[in-house]
């Protein structure tokens, strides 16, 4: 007989990854997490000069 | 705004001068918009009395240099013959100086195929540059730049050979040029004008204050950068409007029909618009340097490891997670203090919890419940539109950590609230422990068997073991056939209503074993005829919801729910499955990566449709039908032409090439079943 198991694992995250109330939820990584999904970027857009001939 | 101070070599115009510029700058855009004040020298002239100069005003600094003394030397020497090296590499460590390094913008070389590429990458580093770019040498059809080994791609060689030290180096600096293709590659914008379709929005004073187009066109004809405005009697509006300015906010449209259909045109742009140039037909062309681009940005994409997620499931669940995870404490940090002693105490819970193994898996169920993501989205959604009512949603946390407080078994309590005199606990079930009008605070408390739930208002105590059938106990059904993974047939969620069609109410005993039964014809059909699809599915797929007749706008949710109308046709309810398991699969996907981008910009017509779709519609309906195809052959037709259409089309990022090959493999595989 098969048997199936539908909970999702996250035995090996779990080791590694940062506790939840640590997470940084202003930094630049979480920030992009989550505009993905919302879709939307928070504050003004910034753009940096494209200027090819200079830096 | 960014202003930068360019030459010809600017410090030729002396301190004093450069100062009632700054001066001028400063004051004139005072109050009406940041100043981004910036000057690119060759460093020659560079010194204390500059710096200090552009210390006083912010001005960041630029410099140029084309890699080590040969590289430097071949074009950057004194009228005389002599070496500007030692008193550029001085310039570069004046700048590196504590007391300047805020000004230090990095160092900007010109290519020569003749030098070596590794020495100058090697050369550049070593000064701990913060930014380094390169730029190809200018040149038009007219006047092609030099390939003396008569190779197509002799620049894109070289590059991908910086490329490569520059990786086997452990990418020590950021390199604009290459930061800018892996950025388009992922999905991103490009970085620099020379390179992608981002629009370009500068204008060129001359110090006699004509107003031009960028200077680089004047390698392109004499008069090429002109517009005829002056600062005397025109406006930047006037500028923006000329056609040449005009011409370059067009993106895709602003490049060649040939660079419109081409694979690479999103991280190549068509080039800088100066290296187009062609005297018979203007800049209506492919760069001169299109062959390099191509090879370049080829290149680079093979040599990038996409997300992954894209290729391993137990990676995208994590990805999935981490996204729950930074959502929730996304909500804590956007509360800021609005959620008051019941969200304090409720998020110092969610840490204790995590602190143990069995509260942090108790905790992780929780979260990865599909729905959990809804929650969070309505809630983080609701405080950013200002909605006041989001702030009580918020407060909703204590409900799902006590759901994972039960899971977890822990010896902990829980006050949870209850609304409406019921307290409904994610994944597990509703308790009714008061009338409609009644709400308050419950204690719950995991015991051996379940749970205990107390009213604080001494209320009433209910003792809930597992698996219970109480008159006051609702709990959400799992799949108990023994061929069906035991998935959870949610129907009490409050925010199971996800679908296209509206979420059914909680289902009596008797719709509740038909479904069952419906879905367990639906599942041996599917491990019969797509084995591989049915395991995949049992892995990844969770939570059933009932839908009702109707429509409904669908709201995101976490990987691993499935929406699903009653149907007694168990082919037709395979294909849901099949088809709800690959919508919720790649919007997952999509959630933690770019699989396209610039979607809509090009129209698709897949041999199953009358009209055209946009890429993205294109991806989700031959990921459907790939995997319908492995229970009915029919669904193969258009197959392999929608499949080259998204080999060969701009939008995939490079994760979604690799996501298209991995489904050309799954066809094949399903191809050569049916062929047996």
């Amino acid at each position: 007989m098969k048997t199936y198991e539908t909970s999702p694992s996250f035995a090996i995250a779990k080791k590694s990854r940062v506790p939840l109330t640590e997470i940084d939820a202003r930094s630049a990584d979480a920030s992009r997490k989550l505009g993905r999904v919302f879709g939307t970027s928070t504050g003004r857009p910034t753009q940096t000069s494209t200027f090819s001939s200079a830096l | 705004m960014s202003v930068i101070l360019h030459g010809g070599e600017p410090l030729l115009a002396g301190p004093a001068r450069l100062r009632r510029v700054c001066e001028e700058l400063t004051a004139a855009l005072n109050g009406i918009a940041e100043l981004d004040l910036r000057i690119h020298t060759n460093g020659v002239q560079l010194s204390p009395r500059y710096l200090d100069l552009f210390d006083e005003f912010g001005v960041r600094v630029g410099i140029s240099l084309d890699g080590d003394r040969t590289a430097n030397d071949r074009h950057r020497r004194f009228a005389d013959g002599r070496t500007s090296h030692p008193r550029v590499l001085k310039a570069v460590e004046l700048l590196r100086q504590e007391r300047y390094r805020h000004l230090d913008l990095g160092l900007l070389c010109t290519i020569d195929i003749e030098n070596d590429p590794h020495a100058v990458l090697d050369a550049l580093v070593e000064l701990e540059p913060p930014l380094i770019d390169f730029l190809l040498p200018h040149a038009t059809w007219d006047e092609p730049p030099p390939r003396p080994d008569g190779s197509e791609t002799a620049y894109a060689d070289w590059l991908l050979k910086v490329y490569d030290r520059w990786q086997h180096r452990g990418s020590p600096v950021p390199v604009r040029l290459f930061s800018s293709v892996l950025s388009t590659l992922s999905g991103g914008p490009s970085l620099t004008e020379s390179l992608g379709l981002a629009p370009t929005d500068l204008v060129v004073i001359e110090t006699d204050g004509q107003l031009e187009q960028v200077d680089s066109l004047k390698s392109a004809y004499e008069g090429a950068a002109a517009t005829g405005f002056d600062v005397f009697s025109h406006s930047f509006d006037d500028v923006a409007a000329h056609p040449g300015v005009r011409a370059r906010q067009l993106g895709l449209a602003g490049v060649s029909e040939t660079c419109r259909r081409c694979p690479v045109v999103r991280s190549c742009g068509g080039g800088l618009y100066t290296h187009r140039y062609r005297a018979a037909n203007d800049f209506d062309n492919p760069s001169v340097y299109c062959r390099d681009l191509e090879a370049l940005v080829r290149g680079i994409e093979a040599r990038v490891a996409v997300h992954p997620a894209v290729t391993d499931h137990a990676e995208l669940v994590e990805a999935q997670q981490d996204l729950t995870r930074t959502l929730l404490a996304g909500l804590h940090a956007d509360l800021d203090g609005r959620g008051g002693v019941r969200w304090e105490e409720a998020w110092e819970l969610a840490g204790e919890l995590e602190s143990s193994e069995e509260g942090a898996a108790g905790l992780d169920h929780v979260l990865a419940h599909p729905y959990t993501r809804t929650w969070l989205l309505e809630v983080l959604g609701g405080l950013r539109a200002g909605r006041p009512e989001a702030v009580e949603e918020a407060l909703r946390l204590p409900d799902y950590l006590a759901a994972a407080t039960v899971r977890s078994g822990l010896g902990l309590t829980v006050p949870a609230g209850y609304r409406a005199g019921r307290l409904h606990l994610p994944t597990l079930g509703e308790l009714r422990v008061g009338g409609e009008g009644e709400c308050g605070t419950l204690r719950v408390t995991p015991v051996g068997d379940g749970f205990v739930a107390r009213r604080d208002d001494s209320g009433g105590e209910w003792r809930i073991p597992h698996g219970a059938d109480d008159p006051a106990w609702t709990p959400v059904r799992h799949l108990g056939h023994d061929a069906v993974p035991r998935f959870a047939l949610d129907d009490l969620d409050l925010y199971r209503d996800c679908f296209g069609a509206p979420a059914a109410s909680r289902l009596g005993p008797v719709e509740a074993d038909e479904w069952e039964a419906g879905l367990a014809e639906a599942w041996e059909l599917l491990e019969r005829e797509a084995p591989s699809h049915a395991a995949a599915a049992a892995h990844s797929l969770t939570t059933l919801t009932p839908l009702a007749a109707g429509q409904h706008v669908g709201r995101p949710h976490g990987q691993g729910a499935l929406g699903l109308t009653s149907t007694d046709d168990a082919k037709q309810l395979a294909l849901e499955l099949l088809g709800g398991f690959r919508r919720t699969t790649l919007r997952a996907l999509l959630d933690v990566t770019d699989l396209y981008a610039s979607d809509g910009t090009w129209d698709y017509r897949p041999l199953w449709r009358d009209g055209s779709v946009p890429f993205s519609r294109l991806l989700a309906e031959t990921y459907e039908r790939v995997a319908f195809s492995a229970l009915d052959p029919c669904f193969m037709d258009g197959i392999d032409e929608a499949l080259d259409m998204m080999g060969s089309a701009p939008e995939p990022t490079v994760g979604g090439k690799r996501f298209i090959a991995v489904l050309r493999e799954e066809v094949k595989q399903t191809q050569d079943k049916w062929a047996e």
